[in-house]
């Protein structure tokens, strides 16, 4: 027999699955410290290449200059600047990447605990009908 | 207020009924509307600007998410850039990937609104976006909005640009660039712009949340005062392209369309509120419930009448 509690169980945690439930589950499949390690990394190749692309235009900004004063200029020195700026930039992302991520997991968490608690509902359901029957 | 209430049930029951043929037709819509301005606008590259490129990319967007649409876009943008000039295209797609890069990573999903402020300030009305940004989205969007801004004035300055850029000596590469980043970075106007904008989306967001009546309606109009007041002192410091009646005519459109999405997404009867209070094991609660404005729908009988002669 149709059970209309069980259907309006099943609807919504089918429409969960088919909404934010997807990108939560996603989230949910991973541990903590693996989900926060792989951002963090990907956060690390994108800022090293937003780096490379000003330092680039910097460069091509002030090539006729550099070029001038390329046997002036203390490229050691220069070359120790532009490595402590990388390195504040990236960490200041990375810092970031882990702040955003960390709340996200936490949500995503929280979300899923409440499906999850749903599926137990719903084995409940399935149980007390079959022990009707 | 009921007839209004009755059109917006018989238009979301069309979307609903409909939307696997309607968001594909809206998404092409959009993709064509964005592709035909851009090409409008910038129009360097006769190839890009060709009708049957136009119609065959956007039915590709039709069919595909709306992020590609963005990406598309950039594509076609800086393709456009390259026809005025190489330096255009480097200076134009570095601030377009950094962009991707340093904040597409987070929030995806607000590639839509990067794409539509430029469009917004093409019709002259691009004060909506934070307002609207600032109801239906998280404060992080915010960003987004800045980041639209950005895009506009470096197509907007690159545009005004394209002949003077085009007549410079074609062997000093460096002369080029340095003048089109020069522009771009001497232009204090559109900090001024990024800062209202983003703001305004941020108090609204902030005004939304609160647990008071109306808090929609102060919201909007808390962050729209807000928003002419930071642009009016700051245009008065800095060009920010934008006149004193462009800004006052198009905050009050831009007020009259959030109040619309507000009927769409937050419409409540605050005369019905209801306070209850309950407990658990755990906690007391203490709630306040704000009904929904609906109408039942009218049943139309038909009564026959037949007479006997």
């Amino acid at each position: 027999m149709l059970s209309e509690e069980r259907i309006k169980l099943m609807t919504r945690m089918a429409a969960y699955e088919e909404n934010e439930g997807k990108q939560y589950m996603a989230i949910g499949s991973y541990f903590r410290s693996d989900y926060m390690g792989k951002q963090v990394i990907h956060s690390v190749i994108s800022a090293t290449i937003a780096f490379l692309i000003v330092f680039g235009l910097y460069v091509y900004y002030h090539f006729d200059i550099l070029m001038q004063d390329i046997y002036k200029l203390d490229l050691l020195g220069m070359g120790k600047k532009v490595l402590y700026y990388y390195a504040i930039f990236v960490a200041g992302y990375a810092i970031l990447t882990y702040i955003v991520y960390s709340v996200r997991y936490n949500r995503a968490r929280k979300s899923l605990r409440k499906y999850y608690s749903h599926l137990k509902q719903l084995l409940a359901l399935y149980d007390l009908e079959g022990k009707s029957r | 207020m009921s007839s209004l209430l009755e059109i917006r049930d018989v238009l979301r029951d069309f979307y609903s009924k409909h939307e696997i043929y309607l968001l594909p037709f809206l998404k092409f819509c959009l993709a064509f509307l964005v592709i035909f301005t851009i090409n409008l606008n910038l129009g360097a590259s006769s190839k890009l600007s060709n009708m049957l490129v136009v119609l065959v990319v956007s039915l590709l967007c039709a069919c595909l998410p709306i992020n590609m649409l963005v990406v598309l876009s950039m594509i076609f943008t800086i393709v456009h850039f390259y026809e005025i000039s190489l330096e255009c295209a480097i200076a134009g797609g570095a601030v377009f990937l950094l962009m991707f890069l340093l904040y597409y990573r987070f929030s995806p999903r607000d590639a839509l609104v990067v794409l539509l402020m430029p469009l917004f300030f093409g019709m002259k009305i691009p004060f909506v976006i934070p307002i609207v940004v600032g109801l239906l989205c998280p404060v992080t969007s915010a960003v987004a909005v800045g980041c639209g801004v950005i895009a506009y004035y470096v197509i907007s300055y690159i545009k005004d640009n394209a002949t003077l850029i085009s007549s410079l000596e074609a062997d000093n590469v460096i002369a080029r660039f340095r003048y089109i980043v020069d522009g771009l970075m001497s232009n204090k106007g559109v900090f001024v712009v990024v800062v209202a904008f983003c703001a305004t989306t941020i108090i609204v967001w902030l005004l939304r949340r609160l647990p008071v009546d109306y808090c929609w309606t102060i919201a909007i109009f808390t962050g729209s005062v807000m928003m002419v007041v930071i642009l009016l002192l700051g245009g008065l410091n800095y060009d920010t392209n934008l006149t004193m009646g462009r800004i006052i005519v198009g905050t009050l459109v831009s007020i009259l369309m959030a109040f619309v999405v507000q009927f769409f997404a937050f419409n409540v009867d605050y005369s019905r509120t209801e306070q209850v209070q309950f407990e658990d094991d755990e906690y007391y609660y203490y709630v306040k419930a704000i009904p929904k404005n609906t109408v039942s729908k009218s049943k139309r009988a038909v009564k026959k009448i037949t007479s006997v002669l």
